[in-house]
């Protein structure tokens, strides 16, 4: 890890009223990686995720992505920097159809306005016509090919999981953070995920990723940081992360040997 | 077929049921435009506007300030009827500005008591400066006149005499025409699904690069502009506006219209519209059944009108809860086979870790 960091989070804290659900993190993901972000359950894994987001104002600390400092931006900026997100609880666009989701996801990548819509602009027209081209091969290549005309909170769970991750890549992000994308998944629709991330990364893509399933974390993270009470306790490969006796105690329990 | 249909309509309406039915026609056309404003606002962005009437009023006043003797001025409609629209869509952002952060019932508490403002403020600025004429409301407002033709005579075309009822149902007709092609358009657009994403979910929306805000503040402004042109309509075909045209239940009844009809859809709201302008009136055909069968009238023509619309309204809820027409995708989102699977699903989304 010698070249610049793709994202920079330094001394991050969030605290709501006083608990301390972020207390001094950093950590930085580099170009390509695919990092893992584990620890216990409460452990302020999603609350580090609503910040980078901008969905939380940081309490402390700053957040860049290629240099540019997210840390203050309202969420829409920080999409348009180039870094998506999907949710621990699905959040799609329920009744609206699964292409329709993915055309929303076009929405910072594009421009026409009221004028364009209502004069049905050559531009506009265009413009329309390549938003739902691109969400239509996003779909597809998620796996979800013959779905569109479904609304997306009639999916089967899976499929929804596919969406919510064809709607953040519409957005053209550099990095794609996923908030346990195979939480609820059979071993076989696991594997096809990670199938998926790989096919991302190889895309040029970077993923952060929130997930509690060890297996695949092993497998597939390049590092992972781990947290517990709002701090990191260790960062490194997953295996030798594995064998740290902080992240054995925060799992397992008991005193820090 | 529709176009001729709609073209001989004030005629077959004037022929059949009398020239009164084709005022009541052309003030049909005027709620459509309203409650096509008002689907912008509720149906596509999701927010809930109880005060939409204060723009059809600021619309209306100011045609009336421009195009009548109050203040000397006679501007023309063309020039007045856009700058209407303009202000009444300003303001759309003023009230839009400081609810950026409600939703659902609050929202609709401070949108309920905007425009409360605005009927208070027409009503008691005759004082020290006279605005607006106070309570008398304000009379004498210049007719619609196209290229010298006014519309507020009758007019003789090829041995026909069009009344000016007739004249302004063509010219709402026109404005209703171009308001739904404006709002079809937006539906389908780069706009109409931000609001649509809105709607359904606002974090998320964020979360997909859109800017809540300006969505927002852009739907407030969309439809008070329709409101705002449809009240300078309303002002030069009535020639006369007071305070009391624009009350609470009038914007109750525009949003009882689209729901009445289906939110989101153009046909559903047109439909709903049309229903609750029409149905009124034909109410009052029955105090004169009472005279004639039983020599008096019994029941009061608009306490029935009333009680049918609360019976209306619950019928409603029970048996089409997505309203009359609803959009294709409120259809299937009412729609009970799918409920079940929709519901294990939520067990399985719905939890947080």
């Amino acid at each position: 890890m010698n070249a610049p960091a793709l994202l920079q989070v330094s001394a991050v804290s969030k605290r709501f009223g006083g608990l301390a659900a972020l207390e001094d993190v950093s950590l930085s993901v580099g170009r390509g990686e695919i990092y893992g972000l584990i620890g216990p359950n409460g452990a302020g894994k999603t609350t580090l995720f609503n910040c980078m987001t901008g969905l939380y104002d940081l309490s402390a600390g700053h957040i860049h992505l290629e240099g540019v400092p997210l840390h203050g931006r309202k969420p829409h900026h920080i999409v348009e920097a180039g870094f998506a997100r999907t949710f621990q609880n699905i959040r799609l666009f329920a009744n609206m159809t699964a292409l329709e989701n993915v055309m929303v996801g076009r929405h910072p990548r594009t421009r026409a306005g009221v004028l364009g819509a209502v004069l049905r602009t050559p531009g506009a027209r265009a413009e329309e016509a390549a938003i739902h081209n691109r969400a239509r091969e996003l779909m597809e290549y998620v796996g979800l090919k013959n779905k569109g005309r479904t609304l997306a909170g009639h999916l089967s769970y899976g499929d929804q999981r596919r969406l919510e991750i064809a709607r953040a890549l519409a957005t053209e992000p550099r990095l794609l953070a996923l908030d346990e994308p195979v939480a609820g998944m059979n071993p076989t629709e696991r594997r096809q995920m990670s199938d998926l991330f790989l096919r991302l990364r190889a895309g040029g893509l970077t993923l952060l990723l929130i997930e509690h399933d060890v297996k695949l974390v092993m497998d597939l993270c390049d590092r992972v940081a781990v947290l517990d009470y709002g701090r990191k306790i260790a960062e490194g490969e997953p295996a030798l992360v594995q064998r740290d006796p902080a992240v054995i105690a925060a799992y397992l329990g008991g005193d820090e040997a | 077929m529709l176009a001729v249909l709609l073209a001989a309509l004030p005629f077959l309406i004037g022929a059949g049921l009398g020239n009164s039915w084709v005022r009541v026609l052309d003030f049909v056309l005027l709620y459509v435009l309203l409650a096509l404003g008002l689907n912008i606002v509720v149906g596509y962005a999701g927010l809930l506007d109880l005060g939409y009437i204060a723009f059809y009023a600021l619309g209306a006043y100011l045609y009336a300030w421009l195009a009548s003797p109050h203040f000397g001025l006679h501007l023309p409609f063309w020039m007045v009827l856009p700058l209407g629209a303009a202000l009444a869509g300003v303001f759309g952002v003023l009230l839009g500005a400081p609810t950026l952060r409600l939703r659902g019932d609050y929202l609709a508490i401070v949108t309920l008591g905007f425009g409360e403002i605005i009927r208070i403020f027409m009503n008691n600025l005759n004082a020290p400066f006279n605005l607006t004429n106070g309570p008398q409301g304000m009379n004498l407002i210049d007719p619609v006149s196209i290229g010298g033709v006014s519309l507020g005579k009758s007019l003789e075309v090829a041995g026909i005499t069009l009344p000016s009822t007739y004249l302004y149902y063509y010219l709402f007709l026109a404005a209703t025409l171009l308001v739904i092609v404006v709002a079809m358009r937006l539906q389908h657009s780069r706009v109409g699904r931000a609001w649509a994403a809105l709607r359904e979910d606002e974090i998320a929306a964020a979360a997909m690069g859109i800017n809540t805000r300006n969505v927002k503040l852009l739907a407030f402004a969309m439809g008070a502009t329709f409101g705002g042109l449809a009240g300078g309509l309303f002002a030069a075909f009535q020639g006369f506006i007071s305070p009391e045209s624009f009350t609470l239940w009038e914007s109750i009844l525009v949003l009882c219209m689209i729901v009445l009809g289906g939110m989101g859809n153009i046909p559903g709201v047109i439909l709903g519209a049309v229903l609750l302008t029409v149905i009124p009136e034909a109410l009052r055909y029955i105090g004169d059944l009472q005279r004639a069968t039983l020599g008096q009238v019994v029941v009061d023509p608009a306490d029935l009108r009333m009680l049918l619309f609360g019976v209306a309204l619950v019928a409603m809820m029970l048996f089409r809860p997505a309203g009359l027409l609803p959009s294709r995708q409120r259809k299937r989102e009412f729609s009970a086979q799918d409920g079940v699977a929709e519901q294990e699903q939520a067990s399985l989304y719905d939890t947080k870790a």
